[in-house]
């Protein structure tokens, strides 16, 4: 069975494909019910790319895999994002996102853990790592090699629980566990520095003992080059810390700070538009 | 005023928890034992001593030692997470809800020194734990009466599927007289003396001051029943409503507040199981305690075989 557990082999190249897939269906989806925290899937795109085609030790066919590795959506509001990369890993079929946020759906617009794939219900932000520290500890424990991914979102920082966690990881030296820090700068009121400015992000991972890499969130190469400079380091936790842009690429969502944007289906294409010129929005009512 | 919190003469044993953990452990490898630097407080030096590989003491963090514990109970560890009841009800409920409770993971949460059997006053005082806890979906709440029920609760939680929060005293707790008395089984609630009266339904400490009250109304001409009600969570509310038509006079005692607790509970259940009854709660009236020794709090606060007696002679008197 665990044989089937291997490292994705993509390349740059074609996680930066899967990610133009993902951010497409990521507009098609929202399209369908109009709004959605767009904006934040859409900068995290590269970033689940990056995870979910070229690092996580997953098998679709098995999501429970006792072996697998395990990666944690802190944010969770931006779910919408993570279906999408799923599905194009082969966890269901894309087709299944049709019902995506209308009720009845197990697609829910923040996740809880009925979709495969998906590892715990984290829409209570800031849960993220303590539960990713536990996952990391129980590897050592049982002597497995599966290691631990979370994505936290830059305003979860503000959130006690999250340092307690980096504290603990820093402390049981779990070289096992990598975070990803989504840095995009915005929470529910608008930049993150007008709400509550968070400071040396990097520097503060640092003071905690953490092997800290500063990428930016859409440059492949540098994610897939931290991803692996973290599976290299030993003796503590890994910290990535991602800068991305919400809304990247379409030019008429970049620079916007909508917690819930609103899409209808003329963005939509217009969006879809720019990423290909080519693309054809096919909106189900 | 006793200097105990339990009945007089009652034998008493010292960390039923702390070594039934460790037994337990040394046949279940996936037994992990999880604290927030309360380790001698919650016997758990015991575990620490003996299977250190599987102990994990987080520091003051409860809220993280929660969501650790949920994540190797994902990875399959049945962890023991060991704390006040007041901490881990108060400053870690949301990471409960989320992380134990909704998605059933085989978390054990154990809350030591309940209700007003702390001298740490307000700060340390769970006056509301199993209201809280009771509330949330999917979540078992037991309350052992005496040792051999700790011992056989610390089993029944690792055999029991999903979440559970156990409230307990530490240290030197009562040893109850029988077999059948000391026995533990989820979900089940143990008459413990018999008589046609009136039913008192205690849980934990309050059993054996439950006895003694009934003791005492014996001698005044009444015979009572005592049911220990060890879970809290799912109620034994079959036999609840029974016991509680035959008498048609019903007493609650509890190391909580009257609101959320025991009392609520039993009143939930007869209400729905149309068991029209005289019904007296007692437990802390809806107020925050302070810092004291617990046998002079349980005396002010109205957690006293006088107490019971009195709510007996109440329930009885306008019978």
């Amino acid at each position: 069975m665990s044989d089937r557990l291997g490292r994705p082999v993509a390349d740059a190249d074609e996680v930066r494909t899967q990610a133009d897939h993902v951010r497409r269906h990521v507009l098609r989806t929202v399209a369908r019910v109009g709004e959605g925290y767009l904006l934040q899937a859409l900068g995290a795109v590269d970033i689940f790319a990056a995870l979910y085609f070229s690092e996580l030790r997953l098998d679709p066919e098995v999501p429970a895999h006792p072996d697998r590795d395990r990666c944690l959506l802190s944010t969770a509001h931006n779910s919408v994002a993570l279906y999408v990369t799923l599905a194009a890993r082969g966890h269901f079929p894309i087709e299944d996102l049709a019902s995506y946020g209308r009720d009845g759906s197990a697609f829910e617009i923040i996740s809880s853990e009925h979709v495969a794939g998906v590892e715990g219900t984290f829409g209570s932000l800031g849960q993220g790592l303590s539960v990713g520290v536990g996952l990391g500890l129980s590897a050592r424990l049982r002597e497995r090699a599966w290691r631990t991914y979370v994505i936290l979102g830059d305003g979860e920082m503000q959130e006690g629980q999250t340092w307690e966690a980096a504290m603990a990881a820093a402390a049981f030296q779990l070289d096992n566990l990598c975070l990803i820090v989504d840095v995009n700068g915005m929470q529910v009121e608008g930049p993150t520095n007008d709400v509550l400015p968070m400071g040396e992000i990097a520097a503060k991972w640092r003071a905690f003992g953490w092997a800290v890499h500063e990428v930016d969130g859409h440059d492949v190469d540098g994610l897939l080059r931290a991803l692996q400079a973290a599976r290299e380091t030993t003796g503590r936790p890994s910290a990535i810390i991602a800068a991305t842009r919400p809304g990247h690429p379409i030019s008429f969502l970049l620079g916007r700070m909508d917690h819930y944007a609103k899409l209808n289906a003329e963005q939509a294409e217009m969006a879809l538009a720019e990423l290909d010129g080519t693309a054809v929005l096919e909106v189900s009512s | 005023m006793s200097a105990t919190v339990w009945a007089t003469n009652t034998p008493t044993a010292l960390k039923a928890y702390g070594t039934a953990l460790v037994d337990l452990a040394r046949e279940r490898p996936e037994v992990v034992c999880i604290g927030a630097d309360l380790t001698g407080p919650t016997e758990t030096d015991l575990f620490r001593d003996s299977l250190p590989e599987r102990f994990f003491n987080i520091g003051m963090a409860e809220a993280n030692a929660v969501g650790v514990a949920a994540g190797m109970a994902r990875a399959g560890e049945i962890p023991f997470v060991n704390t006040f009841s007041v901490f881990i009800s108060r400053r870690a409920y949301d990471q409960i809800a989320m992380q134990v409770a909704y998605p059933r993971t085989n978390v054990k949460l154990v809350g030591f020194m309940p209700g007003l059997t702390t001298p740490g006053g307000v700060t340390h005082q769970a006056i509301e734990d199993v209201a809280l806890m009771r509330a949330l979906p999917n979540m078992t709440v037991v309350e052992p009466a005496d040792a051999n029920q700790i011992s056989a609760a610390v089993r029944a939680l690792a055999d029991h599927r999903g979440p559970v929060y156990m409230r307990i005293k530490r240290g030197e707790v009562p040893v109850m007289a029988s077999a059948a008395e000391q026995a533990f089984r989820i979900g089940r609630a143990d008459v413990v003396r018999e008589g046609g009266d009136a039913v008192i339904f205690a849980c934990g400490l309050m059993v054996t001051l439950a006895l003694a009250a009934a003791d005492e109304l014996a001698g005044q001409g009444h015979d009572v029943t005592v049911v220990n009600v060890s879970t809290l969570k799912p109620l034994d509310t079959g036999l609840i409503a029974e016991f509680a038509r035959r008498t048609g006079r019903v007493v609650t005692a509890e190391n909580h507040s009257i609101i959320g607790g025991l009392g609520s509970a039993v009143a939930e259940a007869l209400m729905e199981a149309g068991a029209s009854c005289r019904y007296a709660r007692v437990g802390i009236r809806d107020t925050f305690a302070e810092g004291a020794s617990a046998p002079y709090l349980f005396e002010k606060y109205g957690l006293s075989t006088q107490a019971i007696v009195d709510a007996c002679r109440h329930v009885l008197d306008g019978a």
